[in-house]
């Protein structure tokens, strides 16, 4: 956390150079067909697709700063998922704590999937768009612009202010405040202390930002330029097909009972 | 209600948008590991910012809340149909405290709400706040997975409003306490942000008659829908979200009652003003209009 805490990675891969709006239309289908199937190897398509993919645009180093968010997920669903579904099939788990038939161990890394399938998906997403491609993007899309820059600043703070935890977390230990020893209890609790600071600083950063905003003509209620928008092309008309081929092909698949169990 | 669209021209209010946004998304995420109803909804401390920055930012709250829990739905794992619920539930439960603080007769406490004068008359008005605000919260999701036929509307109703009032009447108190003068003294609330012409001009007896309305609504919703869970769908009182009630919604009754009910709260919504820019006191003001943040 003591590199940039922007999660945009500045590089020049064929998905750097779509469109946000096509990258959105890639998105919309990655996620639909991991929602749509139960199946554990169905749901790792859009899953392992999007970890390649998140790679291949070095975002790496965010799935590092992630990873425990994920691995979180994936583990506490997997364990939770099973009491959410009948049994069914042979018993494949006998211990003495716990009982899982096929079915419940088929369901529950299904949903475990999809769940890292949306998070490493999104992380694609912001890897490879920048903030103010994300504001153009939903700009064209019709959403009114002062929404649009709430919703891309929201999501370039959002690390910042992972950043600003860690750096207070540093501040408060060098006076001898340990976070994160413990219990779970005492772990939470350790937190309390970084609560105010962190919410402080970053409600303090509302005024300069501001000024910084007006002072450069910052008004919501023109009609908006940007700098470097780019032309809908062949690329982004191509992906965004098959982003629909995705939405498409995956609801007429689950329809049909594939992928289910 | 007009605030809800005159705010997004004040370039500070659209920059509290994305800090409650950002902050409420922050901590949401760490913490949905710890499942409830795993895609659904997970243990949350961070349901405390919507009803504490509703508060001090008011509509800015609303907005950042229901941007921040889309947020924390894509980058948590728990994007799916029932995120657009998620957006206008938690949209209410950052709207409802500044509309109701001040306007709850003899339940309010006539002060601003920073915990230093008449504590224990704030704690209930409070407590009241959080409650229909928690409440609201829960029927629009709840109504909102009923309709799509994932859950009945008890499920998510009980376990929702719970999450909710948990969080927020347990940590607010305290939040506000160390937040709401600091806040205050930059000249960030609300009240000193926005113009007086882009705030609800609304008569004292009607601002009443309203935040008396919101609230019995959203608790007569919950209840009710839970009622009709029970009584008339044979959902077991406090079923757990398991395997034999999943995908058990999309009962009539319910969905007509939540379109009733949401109908209501939104004219009512529409027609409502707020209490808190009277009890800003005029000093912080004149801070405010000088600049004088630090």
């Amino acid at each position: 956390m003591s590199s940039s805490p922007s999660l945009y990675v500045d590089r020049a891969t064929p998905l750097h150079r779509l469109t946000a709006r096509s990258k959105l239309a890639l998105l919309v289908g990655v996620f639909t067909v991991a929602y749509v199937f139960d199946h554990p190897l169905w749901v790792a398509v859009p899953l392992v697709g999007s970890f390649v993919a998140l790679v291949l645009a070095g975002g790496w180093r965010n799935f590092r700063r992630l990873a425990y968010i994920v691995g979180a997920l994936f583990v506490v669903g997997f364990v939770v998922w099973p009491s959410f579904t009948p049994a069914g099939g042979p018993v494949v788990v006998d211990l003495p704590v716990v009982r899982l038939t096929r079915r419940e161990l088929l369901f529950a890394l299904g949903r475990s999937e999809r769940i890292a399938a949306f998070v490493v998906g999104g992380l694609v997403f912001v890897t490879t768009t920048s903030n103010e491609e994300i504001v153009a993007g939903l700009r064209s899309l019709g959403l009114p612009y002062a929404f649009c820059f709430a919703l891309g600043t929201a999501l370039r703070l959002f690390p910042t202010l992972l950043g600003a935890t860690s750096t207070v977390r540093q501040a408060q230990a060098a006076r001898g405040h340990e976070v994160g020893r413990g219990g779970p209890i005492e772990r939470l609790r350790s937190y309390v202390p970084l609560l105010v600071p962190v919410l402080m600083s970053a409600v303090r950063d509302v005024q300069t930002q501001s000024m910084a905003l007006e002072a450069r003509g910052f008004d919501t209620r023109g009609e908006r330029s940007f700098y470097d928008r780019r032309t809908f092309g062949g690329a982004d008309w191509a992906v965004t097909l098959f982003g629909l081929a995705l939405v498409v092909g995956g609801v007429g698949l689950s329809v049909l009972g594939y992928g289910n169990v | 209600m007009r605030e809800i669209l005159t705010m997004w021209r004040d370039t500070r209010m659209i920059m509290l948008v994305a800090v409650t946004a950002a902050v409420y998304a922050a901590v949401l995420i760490p913490f949905k590991g710890l499942t409830i109803i795993p895609g659904i909804t997970s243990v949350r401390p961070a349901n405390v910012f919507p009803v504490v920055f509703g508060l001090m930012f008011g509509p800015a709250a609303a907005w950042g809340a229901a941007l921040g829990n889309l947020i924390g739905d894509i980058f948590g794992g728990t994007l799916g149909p029932g995120s657009a619920f998620g957006f206008v539930g938690n949209f209410f439960f950052g709207f409802v405290g500044y509309k109701l603080w001040g306007n709850l007769g003899g339940l309010s406490s006539g002060v601003r709400p920073d915990f230093r004068e008449k504590a224990g008359r704030q704690l209930v008005e409070y407590a009241v706040v959080a409650l229909v605000a928690s409440a609201v919260t829960a029927a629009i999701i709840a109504w909102g997975l009923e309709v799509l036929g994932l859950f009945p509307f008890s499920v998510l109703g009980t376990v929702v409003t719970v999450n909710n009032l948990l969080a927020a009447a347990v940590l607010g108190p305290p939040l506000l306490y160390l937040v709401y003068p600091r806040v205050e003294s930059m000249g960030l609330l609300y009240t000193d942000v926005m113009r007086d012409e882009d705030l609800p001009t609304v008569g004292h007896g009607r601002q009443q008659a309203i935040a008396y309305g919101i609230t019995a609504v959203s608790v007569v919703w919950v209840v009710a829908g839970i009622a009709v869970s029970v009584g008339v769908q044979g959902v077991e009182f406090g079923a757990a979200p398991g395997g034999d009630v999943f995908r058990q919604g999309g009962s009539t009754v319910q969905i007509v009652l939540g379109a009733v009910a949401f109908t209501v709260l939104f004219v009512m919504s529409a027609l409502s003003g707020e209490r808190l820019s009277e009890m800003t006191a005029p000093a912080t003001r004149t801070r405010a209009v000088e600049g004088g943040s630090d």
